[in-house]
């Protein structure tokens, strides 16, 4: 068996996280399923994974030099939790004293790095017994009987003559942690600040899932003594999975600007609604290729998170005869996919403008002015179709006509169905096109 | 000193000198415009890449589209950001011009700061290709940033401003100014500002489609003929 224990140093543990040690679990949870959590230290279970990771000082050179998401760990290992545990201690009290010392053998470890020992560790120097190995000489009936069984039991354990076991760490399927800030803050954009240590803990959390985030939940609790609400939320939702902390923070950042808040806050919480399996990327060797810069999917989720959804437009074609119907601008994330569209080859006469709403032009000597008169180049080019919606029914010629001023244009004539024909007299010129 | 410069005449320096009388080297990559005419009077023989190409329009009146379709459809496969536009783009006319309608991104934004928060941050993105940006004003220096955007990411970069911003000084590598022949369907071109001699005359591109082309030649003639016609039973009567 191998063990190992670590622990994060406590003033070095919360400085970019909201909980350094739990973060150091799940970040061991890569190199064993079976990892621990005793107080502030960790224990992992490695034996199982020597194989994989190419023997057992390749295993452990991982552990110990590997980045670690939080920094100034300290790392001991035994051949039971018990010892890497008593040998953590003993690093401590070393790096306490000044005082280096060679690796203990189990037998010579001190009674004080025992937890189930410390109750009676008193009685135990009194009658000359100070290290494991003296507990371990005595006769058991008279140490379960003098002492309690679960010193006995401890004693098993820790040189390996009953199993160890713990609750394992399990990486939590939703990430949810609170945070609670250092001051009360008054500003929206300045809890930005605070919810960084929280982007910090998500992404530890996001890579050892695999996964990207879709949709997260910022909550935050204000002060009560307020008259006010006392909570509030923010949803962040992102077209495609993300594990991209920096582009995360921009949309908080973009949102967070837009919220005043009624009362300082006090407490923030972050949670994670829907995540994806992230894919992986292939990367390319050759420098030439590599472009800087971020992806369309996220300058479009910035410009959304600015300007509004409303304002970044995606073309879609449509299978339509009347012009305004043709394309429809959609807003991100909402066009449905469609096959090859069967393009008229009419298309090419198209105008490359075309105006929102059509324009009645003037008509004088039944020529249409805008604003001289126009000259007709080609057509008609009848359209008639759309009778079964009524109002929108579309009965126009359309010519291609020029204009002095404003070169070529695409106009149309409405041709009017027989019953209004009667009523109105003059027929009506509409610009609906501009060939730019 | 004066003996080492005497020595050395002009012919033997070659290409490290420029003279004012030549065009000059684009300094960044180019883009063929696919207009010959066009490209054989500008540096690089084409849209520089990574710098501000500005054409200027009357108001009411537009031409980019015909200028600039020919390269955008060859530029790359990345976006192609349309930021502050006059009108709705029509798609079927782009697309069967050989501009991918799913290339286009339109962002409708009404006020010129937004236009340009919109313009730089597409220019900053690896996924984009060309952006093209309607402003009606705008101060030097805020070009100037769009400026050093662009040239920073390498796009393409097309501002259209108004025909009143001729007098206007700009950080703009090319400056265009883009109008209708009167009487024929033909874009006038006049170069404003290139990196080489001024352009006196200006220059003249069909930059039509070739069946809308067919089409009003077409039309021209039929015109013409019924006015001939008309004119020869005027003269009978």
């Amino acid at each position: 068996m191998l063990w190992v224990a670590l622990q994060a140093l406590p003033e070095r543990a919360s400085a970019e996280l909201v909980d350094g040690c739990t973060a150091l679990g799940w970040w061991a949870l890569q190199f064993t399923p079976k990892v621990a959590r005793v107080g502030d230290v960790l224990l992992l279970e490695l034996s199982a994974s020597e194989r994989l990771w190419g023997g057992r000082s390749a295993l452990l050179r991982h552990i110990y030099a590997a980045d670690k998401p939080v920094t100034g760990v300290r790392c001991a290992r035994g051949s039971t939790s018990l010892i890497a545990l008593a040998q953590l201690q003993l690093l401590e009290s070393e790096v306490l004293s000044g005082r280096t010392q060679r690796r203990v053998a189990p037998d010579d470890l001190p009674l004080a790095t025992l937890a189930a020992a410390r109750p009676h560790l008193a009685t135990l120097e009194r009658i000359g017994c100070t290290c494991w190995g003296q507990l371990r000489a005595l006769p058991r009936g008279g140490v379960v009987r003098r002492f309690d069984a679960d010193l006995l039991d401890a004693l098993d354990r820790a040189y390996g003559q009953a199993p160890d076991s713990y609750p394992w760490l399990m990486l939590p399927e939703q990430f949810d942690a609170t945070l609670e800030l250092g001051a009360q803050v008054e500003a929206a954009p300045a809890l930005l600040f605070g919810a960084r240590r929280l982007f910090n803990q998500l992404q530890l959390w996001l890579q050892a899932r695999h996964a990207g985030v879709l949709a997260l939940l910022l909550g935050w609790t204000m002060d009560e003594r307020r008259d006010t609400v006392s909570q509030g939320e923010l949803l962040l939702r992102t077209a495609e999975p993300s594990a991209d902390m920096a582009h995360l923070q921009r949309l908080l950042a973009e949102q967070l600007a837009r919220i005043t808040l009624p009362a300082p806050v006090l407490y923030l919480r972050l949670r994670s609604l829907e995540t994806e399996k992230l894919r992986g990327e292939t990367g390319s060797l050759l420098p030439q290729e590599q472009v800087d810069g971020d992806s369309l999917l996220q300058m479009q989720e910035r410009l959304c998170a600015r300007l509004g959804n409303a304002q970044v437009l995606q073309a879609q074609e449509c299978t339509e005869h009347r012009p305004e119907r043709m394309q429809l601008w959609h807003k991100l994330a909402q066009g449905t996919r469609q096959g090859k569209l069967a393009r008229s080859d009419q298309s090419v006469l198209y105008p490359s403008w075309l105006l929102d709403k059509p324009l009645r032009l003037v008509v004088r000597d039944q020529c249409p002015h805008y604003p001289g008169p126009l000259t007709l180049l080609a057509g008609p080019q009848r359209l008639e179709t759309a009778w079964w919606d009524g109002a929108d029914c579309a009965l126009r010629d359309y010519f291609l006509a020029r204009s002095e001023q404003f070169g070529l244009l695409w106009i149309y004539r409405e041709r009017l169905s027989a019953e209004r024909a009667g009523a109105e007299s003059d027929s009506s010129w509409y610009l609906h096109g501009l060939f730019a | 000193m004066t003996s080492i410069l005497r020595s050395a005449s002009l012919p033997e320096l070659g290409a490290a000198v420029w003279r004012a009388t030549e065009l000059g080297a684009a300094g960044t990559s180019t883009l063929a415009t696919g207009h010959v005419v066009l490209d054989a009077e500008l540096p690089g023989a084409g849209w520089p890449v990574g710098a501000i190409s500005e054409i200027l329009q009357k108001s009411g009146e537009h031409n980019e589209w015909r200028l600039l379709v020919p390269a955008l459809r060859r530029a790359g496969i990345g976006s192609v950001v349309l930021v502050g536009a006059p009108h709705v783009p029509f798609v079927p006319a782009l697309s069967a011009q050989g501009l991918d309608a799913r290339r286009l991104l339109w962002v409708t934004t009404a006020t010129p700061a937004e236009c340009l928060w919109a313009a730089e941050q597409a220019l900053r993105c690896a996924g984009v290709t060309a952006v093209l940006l309607w402003l009606a004003q705008a101060r030097a220096e805020q070009l100037r940033r769009l400026q050093m955007a662009a040239q920073v990411h390498s796009k393409l970069l097309f501002l259209l401003r108004p025909v009143q911003a001729q007098g206007e000084s700009s950080p703009a590598a090319l400056r265009l100014l883009a109008a209708n022949q009167t009487g024929s369907d033909a874009l006038l071109l006049h170069i404003i500002k290139r990196r080489g001699p001024p352009l006196e005359q200006s220059l003249i591109l069909p930059a039509r489609p070739a069946r809308l082309a067919a089409l009003l030649a077409q039309a021209g003639t039929v015109w013409q003929g019924v006015e001939n016609a008309l004119g020869r039973i005027a003269s009978a009567a």
